[in-house]
């Protein structure tokens, strides 16, 4: 006891500061307030919530991008409804994919889909899919060999290529293979099988894709309002969020961070903590040391490259203009990747129900033609694009807004995850320096992934010892951090299902269900099966043939001599038993290798089968993720 | 750095392990269900004539009493027909079920 308030007291005097108030920053601000911890949380821009701010231009409100509040992971679901209340809207999901002046509905619905690609189409899009299966790409090492060998290339080329090449601005050709895999990582060949063995009850099953694919929750004004409200709570429980406040340098020494400089309103402040937290993009962090770190990883973290993205907000005079909370643009005439339909997110979103905003989403890296538009430019071209598709009149457009978010997406390229390694090498001797959120650890993570992380960094300063980088990660790290209560390991392995691309391979538990599942379809060792079932059959004739020498008679075992019709050479005697030992046993081990051949042989047929049936299911929810 | 093994890599090299018990129980079973369902079968059927003229049921599977003491082609010599099968189809079920896993643990080095 006196150890446990020993400890209590000594964290007490912690004085933690959080790099960033976008969800990690808050999150962990959050988390230290309820434990009694003072925090200073430094943001940079002039608003918290970073990617998940919520934008007023004129009483309209939208998003950086639609941010659907959905999670498997119970501790950040709770967090929400603490914070939210009554204001955590439950919003069913409609969204359509824009391709060739047609809607189809996404996640798919086959007969819309057809309908809308016309039979012919849908005949050649199953012959393509049937030569993918019969002749696949080899080797698969692009992301379009790769997704073609699973939905073929028909669909690749309908659904799949326009749209990830306008969200990475990279050509599919030249995207690895390795970054697609991951993306189906959370779909496990076991988990597969158990699914086809073990039959889902329906209401469960039921309640798992309502809430994953056919809503969502979302605060009534926004995830903007759940920031603020979680910076005020921080703020009136004694922490700070000083906004406008520009890091510029940190100092460290002696194997810790020591403080920060702060630019606030053309001042420097020196901030000074005994725990920092960062969720800073990872390539600026390194930039700010001081002392400087080493070139090989000042290097590296010039190296992580990242995807911008740039909003242009119209509000259109005319109360229905579609029905979804966003449509996905694979049409390659236009740039724009999606649109959002934020009073179909809530309605609360605009201020006059007879209007509507929308937010027109481009993909593009800082610097490019798209970036350096003007406001202006911006406007008209998301006008004109919008009279290309048919979706509004250019003359119901009354007023528009852009904003800008530079750094929204970590890119994963084939330099990214060394140069990563090298940063976390070298910034692990700062041990009060925890890395939280989807830039502060260039991991491509959703609200809650890195709300999570987020979590566990407070854990590690209330005295915890756990490794955020393996968070949705590594599965078998999920289930070592049974000791804590408040974190249930089904989260960490939950979270990964829902989760975008992340680099490192995901093993399986060994234990339970997936070690059933895996002695169920091992293999059978053919010569293993093939000796044993020889030695006893030849046993047994050997056995038949010596008792019936022993019961004796005037003729010795007239019927069994009838085997002699298949084995030559075999009589009802010593030597003849010997003989026919061996005839059986070779029999024996005939049959038991087809035995096990033919049982491995449609074992594996009947895996394969599964696992292309999983894979081709993935198509439903393939482009969320991407 | 041990490298995690992927789901695939798992089945592909996992080695399928009899139980020796349930092999030699199912065998039985089935042996013993064998002989019993013949020997009624014969019985429904009927006699049939011989060359000598006389009225004999299930000639041919009567040689089992060369095997099964006791054993004859009547409802009682079906249950004890079905007790031999048990035996013998236990005994070798799980006999192959034990020499199977013997030469899998070789093989494997377990």
């Amino acid at each position: 006891m006196e150890s446990e308030s020993a400890s209590l007291n000594n964290n007490k005097h912690k004085k933690v500061v959080i790099i960033g108030a976008g969800p990690a920053g808050l999150t962990a601000a959050y988390e230290l307030s309820k434990e009694g911890l003072r925090s200073v949380v430094l943001e940079k821009d002039s608003v918290v919530g970073g990617i998940s701010r919520t934008v007023n231009y004129k009483g309209y409100r939208f998003d950086i991008g639609g941010h659907r509040f959905f999670t498997k992971v119970r501790v950040v679901e709770d967090m929400w409804e603490e914070i939210m209340g009554d204001d955590f809207l439950e919003r069913k999901r409609l969204s359509r994919i824009y391709y060739k002046n047609t809607f189809f509905y996404y996640p798919f619905r086959l007969p819309n889909a057809l309908w809308g690609l016309g039979i012919g189409n849908s005949i050649m899009i199953v012959l393509s899919y049937i030569k993918s299966q019969l002749f696949p790409f080899k080797p698969e090492d692009t992301f379009d060999k790769w997704v073609s060998n699973r939905f073929g290339k028909r669909l690749y080329g309908l659904f799949f290529k326009t749209y990830t090449e306008k969200v990475w601005g990279i050509p599919c050709e030249e995207i690895s293979a390795e970054w697609a895999a991951q993306r189906i990582k959370g779909l496990s060949l076991l988990e597969a099988l158990k699914n086809a063995l073990i039959q889902e009850r329906p209401s469960n099953k039921d309640r798992v894709v309502k809430t994953l694919i056919d809503s969502f929750h979302y605060p009534r004004l926004g995830p903007g309002m759940m920031w603020e409200k979680v910076s005020d709570t921080v703020t009136s429980e004694n922490s700070e969020v000083i906004l406008n406040a520009d890091v510029e340098i940190i100092y460290t020494g002696s194997g810790k961070v020591d403080k920060i400089d702060v630019l606030v309103e053309g001042k420097i402040q020196e901030i000074e903590g005994s725990e920092f937290i960062s969720s800073m993009p990872i390539r600026e962090l390194i930039q700010k040391l001081e002392p400087k770190p080493p070139k090989e990883v000042s290097h590296a973290a010039d190296m992580l490259k990242y995807r911008d993205f740039l909003t242009v907000s119209l509000i259109i005079n005319k109360k229905d203009v579609f029905p979804d909370n966003w449509i996905y643009i694979h049409d390659p005439r236009v740039k724009m990747g999606r649109i959002q339909n934020f009073k179909n997110w809530s309605p609360d979103m605009v201020p006059d129900q007879e209007k509507t905003c929308l937010g027109l989403e481009y993909f593009c890296f800082e610097g490019d033609g798209l970036w350096t538009m003007s406001d202006r430019d911006l406007i008209n071209l998301a006008r004109k694009e919008l009279e290309i598709m048919g979706l509004v009149d250019a003359r119901e457009i009354e007023d528009g807004s852009v904003v800008r978010m530079p750094k929204a997406y970590p890119v994963y390229d084939s330099t990214y995850l060394d140069a990563v390694n090298i940063i976390r090498d070298f910034l692990s001797q700062f041990r009060n320096l925890q890395l939280v959120g989807r830039n502060g650890m260039h991991k491509y993570n959703n609200q809650d992934h890195s709300m999570l992380t987020a979590m566990l960094a407070v854990k590690n300063i209330l005295g915890g010892n756990y490794d955020l980088w393996k968070v949705n990660a590594d599965q078998e790290y999920h289930e070592e951090v049974l000791g804590d209560k408040s974190i249930e390991p089904k989260d960490y392995k939950e979270l990964s299902k829902t989760q975008p691309l992340v680099p490192v391979a995901v093993a399986q538990g060994e234990g339970g269900v997936e070690q059933t599942i895996i002695s169920v379809f091992a293999g059978i060792d053919k010569l293993a099966l093939a000796l044993s079932v020889g030695a006893v059959s030849g046993g047994a004739i050997f056995i038949a043939t010596i008792l019936l020498i022993l019961k004796g008679g005037s003729v010795v075992g007239p019927n069994l001599l009838l085997l002699n019709q298949y084995f030559i050479g075999y009589s009802v005697s010593i030597e003849g038993a010997f003989i026919g030992l061996g005839y059986s046993f070779l029999w024996g081990f005939i049959f038991g290798w087809l035995f096990a051949y033919l049982r491995n042989l449609l074992t594996g047929f009947y895996v394969y089968r599964v696992k292309k049936s999983a894979e081709l299911s993935s198509f439903r929810d393939f482009i969320d993720y991407i | 750095m041990t490298k995690t093994r992927s789901d695939e890599e798992k089945l592909l090299q996992a080695v399928a392990f009899l139980n020796a018990k349930v092999l030699g129980l199912i065998l039985g079973i089935l042996l013993g269900l064998v002989i019993f369902i013949a020997t009624n079968w014969l019985l429904i059927k009927g006699p049939q004539v011989s060359e000598s003229g006389r009225q004999i049921v299930g000639p041919h599977l009567q040689l089992l009493s060369q095997f099964f003491i006791g054993y004859k082609v009547s409802f009682s010599g079906s249950i004890i027909g079905f007790l031999y099968g048990f035996a013998i189809g236990t005994i070798s079920g799980s006999l192959i079920g034990w020499l199977y896993n013997r030469i899998v643990n070789i093989r494997h080095r377990l």
